[in-house]
């Protein structure tokens, strides 16, 4: 999708060395890239989460316009399963534990 | 390139899709189906036109990531060939794509987009709103540049009637 491409080792600035974020849940953020269409995306959210067609419009303009959206969140087997899922329908989707890059 | 009144996929009244694509274009997609299931089924899993069909887990943790690999590249390549078989066998050889084998064609033709689309190295400046390169006549990759532009009115093409047969408001969304 048009837009920038996120370096995302950049962007994301962790750190790790706070352990407030113990039992926080994972989120599942799917990122920006120039090859996916826009209606592929929204259709895939859909699909794989239920939401909404304006639900999943917004993730997907936010992916687009902000680089990326947090799509999911939730303990980390099912984040993983998520990421799993995404990746399967070739979108570019990571996890990490909410909270980490702020 | 018009597009046809009835488009190459027609949604039925029983959920399935009946596909409306001359023999030109099947073969077409059974020739790329099956240079993805080469790919995919290649010795060398480094190779850079396959990143973006198998993208990083654990993007901030590489330890986490690498064992995440371990664990679901394996799946995740028999899926996409079981994806590609099934595909292939339809549209290579028949009118009717099932409901639940719409999902298996989007992602078989999305996936051929994405390596063809790394291996073009398309980049945000090179596309326009709807995922089109811009036309280069005197680019040597033309030819594929233009494949990589009809792939995304194809897929366009399915995902618009997938889309009309996911319920309005979507579906109710799972209990986490």
């Amino acid at each position: 999708m048009p837009s920038t491409v996120p370096s995302t080792r950049e962007e994301v600035d962790l750190d790790q060395n706070v352990d407030t974020t113990a039992d926080s849940p994972w989120v599942v953020i799917v990122w920006n890239d120039p090859i996916n269409l826009m209606s592929y995306v929204t259709l895939v959210l859909r699909k794989l989460f239920g939401y909404s067609l304006e639900k999943a419009t917004q993730l997907m303009l936010d992916v687009h316009h902000k680089g990326r959206a947090v799509v999911s969140s939730g303990p980390r087997e099912r984040a993983e399963l998520d990421v799993y899922r995404l990746h399967e329908h070739g979108l570019w989707a990571t996890m990490q534990k909410d909270g980490t890059d702020k | 390139m018009r597009r046809r009144a009835s488009g190459p996929f027609q949604l039925q009244a029983d959920g399935s899709y009946r596909i409306n694509l001359p023999p030109d274009v099947r073969e077409l997609m059974v020739h790329l189906f099956g240079e993805l299931r080469d790919v995919l089924t290649q010795a060398d899993t480094s190779d850079p036109a396959l990143r973006r069909l198998f993208p990083a887990a654990y993007h901030d943790d590489p330890e986490r990531d690498a064992e995440y690999h371990e664990l679901m590249r394996s799946e995740l390549v028999a899926s996409r060939l079981t994806a590609i078989s099934r595909v292939t066998e339809v549209v290579g050889d028949g009118d009717r794509l099932e409901a639940g084998d719409m999902d298996l064609l989007l992602q078989s033709l999305n996936a051929v987009r994405l390596l063809l689309g790394t291996m073009l190295d398309v980049s945000e400046d090179d596309v326009d709103d709807t995922g089109r390169l811009t036309d280069d006549p005197d680019d040597p990759v033309a030819a594929q540049a233009h494949l990589y532009s009809y792939l995304g009115w194809l897929l366009e093409a399915a995902v618009a009637a997938a889309m009309a047969a996911v319920p309005n408001g979507g579906n109710p969304p799972k209990p986490r």
